[in-house]
């Protein structure tokens, strides 16, 4: 079966702007609703993120602080994550 | 002779009388008997001579045993000696072959002992450390409001001085 090249092209060029939106976008998941305060400062903090498409989520499983996800990458700031290090530093020492 | 008193004819008849009784007495007594006694003497050298070879016969048998008798010495004590020493050896090399199996069953056991341990001691590592934070982790949800939990992100991220690359 033969594609149209030009179907093609503006397939792959759509998928790509995909990966390039997913690849940018922000996800931070907190305990509770962060503060506009809260907000500014991870602003600061992570100056090189898109914050105006950022996605805020309600996760109180983390107990505590922030999980922050941009693409594939993830920054676990949470008690629970905490915990989890502290847990594998634990399974680390004999 | 008459006036003698000896009468001729009685006396001729007599010598013929007696010459006839030895011829007679020589011929069928003597003759026979001396025959018997050589023959006797004969038969007794005979067996005399067949004793003695028999004795030699018999002294050279024994002889001949008791050299063999030596001899089977000689040699059972040559095996057995060889056998000795063969037993010895064949001993010390079982006696190795047992310490050596002894020594690998040792060693695996060892070895099984420490597998075992090494085993629970992860185990009761791993009992610990999940029951240690499902305690911290149940703790803080409980003891942590609203205005705490704020305060604990706020500190989090205020604090934090890591950076993300994005590419």
């Amino acid at each position: 079966m033969k594609i149209n090249p030009k179907l093609k092209k503006d397939l792959k060029s759509f998928l790509l702007d995909n990966i390039h939106k997913e690849q940018n976008q922000v996800q931070v998941f907190s305990a509770d609703v962060l503060g506009v305060d809260e907000k500014k400062v991870l602003g600061k903090k992570f100056s090189d993120l898109n914050w105006s498409q950022a996605h805020y989520q309600i996760d109180r499983s983390i107990i505590a602080g922030i999980v922050i996800k941009v693409g594939s990458k993830t920054i676990d700031l949470s008690l629970m994550g905490s915990l989890s290090k502290l847990s594998n530093t634990l399974y680390e020492i004999d | 002779m008459e006036n003698l008193g000896i009468d001729g004819k009685l006396l001729l008849a007599q010598i013929i009388n007696f010459v006839l009784f030895f011829i007679l007495v020589k011929q069928f007594v003597v003759k026979p008997f001396t025959n018997f006694l050589n023959q006797e003497r004969k038969n007794e050298e005979d067996k005399d001579k067949l004793l003695e070879k028999l004795k030699k016969s018999e002294e050279a048998g024994l002889e001949a045993e008791k050299r063999m008798k030596e001899k089977m010495k000689k040699e059972f004590d040559v095996l057995f000696i060889q056998a000795k020493k063969e037993a010895q050896v064949l001993r010390g090399d079982l006696i190795k072959q047992a310490e050596s199996d002894a020594q690998e069953i040792r060693d695996k056991n060892k070895k099984l002992l420490e597998e075992e341990k090494s085993l629970l001691y992860r185990e009761v590592k791993d009992k610990i450390i999940k029951t240690s934070l499902m305690i911290v982790e149940n703790t803080l949800k409980e003891s942590l409001d609203e205005s705490s939990r704020k305060k604990v992100t706020g500190t989090i991220i205020k604090n934090y001085q890591g950076k993300i690359e994005i590419n």
